[in-house]
């Protein structure tokens, strides 16, 4: 009990100094230019940044499948330019419509189950069931409870 | 939680809806030298027959509402409510006539050093192996010598309160991630993730290894490896690198391996659950796969993409094709793609084709879209399935936009099905221009 009170106070102790000499200044909360501006609808971040911010370049073919481990690692990046609201309109965690239907007018973004999904997702599903599981598996499903029982 | 039960509360909650936004924006000059508020209101009429010859036309309203704190260096409190309703107008698709949920709802607070972030509320939590819609805490810090630091604990936000327990998803969720970071070469991130069921039994156990690597600007590798510790077997592999040679050249390649038994461990969806005899709980999917694209030409972008699945018991897949756009920036865009998929059963087989442009005039916008899936071996007799959808939009002010959409489709499951929607979109910022713009 002794031994664990001294690890668990050294580490706080470490913990202390570590926050207390960090004195890192905070990203801004909006990023400084407006991307949109810049005249593009997906912004190539590698136009101004030559660290690792270069990489989120939005406009790479496979941005869409790496967005999920930025978005992990730094998600406070992506909430300079992006509102909740934007991840929520494909993240969903209950919703009748699907992005594709609500943004209609916007052919160039991507966005999950265009077209006739009904058909295709017993297809999509079946060649990789892991790629529904993070909005389909534990949640936002009473839907394919209608069929699925 | 479930809003509303009744139209008579559907109503109710409406009406409080719109009082609160009114109150919200009239009260704006009052505050808005110390907040500003932001916000989207979205209403969309939807009409479709359904295939038993129900005419459904739900009526929805989305709004999302931001009021932050003005500070000069963009810290400080900002509050965050995002949600819809539903009510039925027409015939109802199921047992209940009006619907809705809050999607998140949560209060956050920003230090101006070492990114301290303090999140109370409904929100989305992304880290590490964690991407959880929680009710409760989130913090996060970054320390010494690039070390950052995040911990969260909260319930679970379940989609059916009133479901049975075993289709509700766990109860209480806590995880943490530890990472340390070189901005210019490298992160590492460890990461855990636990849940419990009802009576504290054990209902996720996860941890993970998170890596985002960049040695030279030109490489960018991403992936994580993810651990189940209650099926002891590792859940998934799957690492994403890019070079770009030259401005106008991305070269891409990923890799992914996941366990069935372990990935889709505890899943309350019955079709993505483990005993699922669609699939062998067994099996190990393998999936490996490049894209190459190439946007040297202006305002024109070409890529080709391949991938390869592979499965222990269940034979393979291959997924190819290319894709081409040219765009104006604000003005006109156009593209169209051509895949095949290429299964080794009969039903795995198809050809996918899709076309589409956008094209502003003044104030208003057209597009048009058509998506076509030809398949190898008819299903319910038929082979060729496509959806066409033309939409217009016309912006009346800075503030206000209104379009509609009309989708005409046929495929294996409706023959002939037209839907319509009509969506007018409001939004109100009281103070983006000192902050370099709104957020999207």
């Amino acid at each position: 009990m002794k031994n664990k009170i001294v690890i668990m106070s050294t580490l706080l102790l470490m913990l202390s100094l570590l926050y207390a000499c960090a004195n890192t200044n905070s990203l801004p909360r909006v990023h400084p230019e407006d991307v949109r501006s810049l005249g593009m609808p997906r912004p190539n971040c590698s136009e101004c940044h030559t660290d690792s911010w270069s990489a989120l370049n939005h406009r790479a073919p496979n941005y869409l499948a790496k967005h999920r481990f930025y978005a992990a690692s730094s998600r406070q990046v992506c909430s300079m330019c992006h509102t909740e609201s934007f991840c929520s309109d494909c993240h969903t965690r209950k919703d009748e419509i699907k992005p594709s239907d609500k943004f209609s007018d916007q052919p160039e973004r991507w966005l999950p189950h265009r077209g006739d999904y009904f058909s295709q997702h017993k297809i999509d599903g079946r060649i990789n069931p892991v790629s529904c599981v993070k909005c389909h598996g534990r949640q936002n499903n009473q839907r394919c409870a209608t069929c699925h029982k | 939680m479930k809003l509303y039960h009744t139209s008579k509360s559907c109503l109710v909650l409406g009406a409080g809806a719109a009082v609160l936004a009114s109150t919200l924006f009239w009260s704006t000059p009052l505050i808005a030298s110390d907040y500003s508020i932001s916000g989207e209101s979205n209403t969309i009429f939807r009409m479709r027959r359904t295939i038993d010859d129900k005419k459904l036309l739900p009526a929805y309203e989305y709004l999302h509402l931001n009021m932050t704190d003005n500070r000069s260096d963009g810290t400080g409190l900002s509050l965050h409510i995002g949600g819809w309703g539903r009510t039925d107008l027409g015939d109802s698709p199921t047992s209940d006539s009006a619907d809705g949920d809050v999607q998140y709802a949560y209060v956050t607070y920003r230090a101006p050093k070492d990114n301290t972030a303090v999140t109370f509320g409904r929100q989305f939590v992304s880290e590490g192996v964690a991407a959880e819609r929680i009710d409760g805490l989130y913090l996060r810090n970054d320390f010494l010598y690039g070390l950052s630091a995040s911990a969260f604990f909260g319930n679970s936000v379940i989609t059916e309160p009133g479901s049975a327990v075993q289709n509700q998803g766990g109860t209480f969720v806590y995880g943490a991630r530890l990472s340390q970071s070189n901005k210019k070469y490298y992160t590492v991130g460890l990461s855990a993730l636990k849940g419990e069921t009802e009576n504290n039994g054990k209902y996720r156990e996860e941890e993970g290894i998170d890596l985002w690597v960049h040695p030279l600007q030109q490489i960018d590798l991403t992936g994580r490896s993810t651990y189940n510790s209650i099926t002891n077997g590792w859940m998934e592999h799957s690492y994403l690198v890019t070079y770009a040679p030259l401005s106008s050249i991305r070269i891409g390649a990923d890799y992914a391996e996941i366990n069935f038994k372990d990935y889709l461990y505890n899943m309350t969806n019955p079709a993505l659950s483990v005993i699922n005899p669609v699939w062998n709980a067994n099996d190990k999917m393998t999936a490996a796969g490049g894209s190459v694209a190439y946007s040297g030409l202006g305002n024109l972008m070409v890529s080709a993409d391949y991938k390869y699945y592979s499965y222990d018991k269940s034979g393979h897949a291959n997924y190819f094709g290319g894709k081409a756009s040219y765009s104006l920036p604000q003005s006109f865009v156009v593209g169209g793609s051509v895949h095949r998929m290429d299964g080794v059963v009969d039903k795995l087989c198809y050809n996918e084709y899709r076309a589409f442009a956008s094209k502003k005039i003044g104030q208003a916008d057209l597009t048009l879209d058509a998506i076509n899936v030809n398949y190898d071996k008819k299903i319910n007799g038929v082979t060729n399935s496509y959806a066409v959808t033309g939409a217009a939009g016309y912006e009346v002010n800075r503030k206000l936009r209104v379009g509609a959409d009309v989708e005409y489709s046929k495929n294996p499951d409706f023959d002939r099905e037209v839907r319509a929607l009509v969506k007018a979109t409001y939004t109100f910022d009281t103070n983006s221009a000192a902050e370099g713009g709104t957020k999207k």
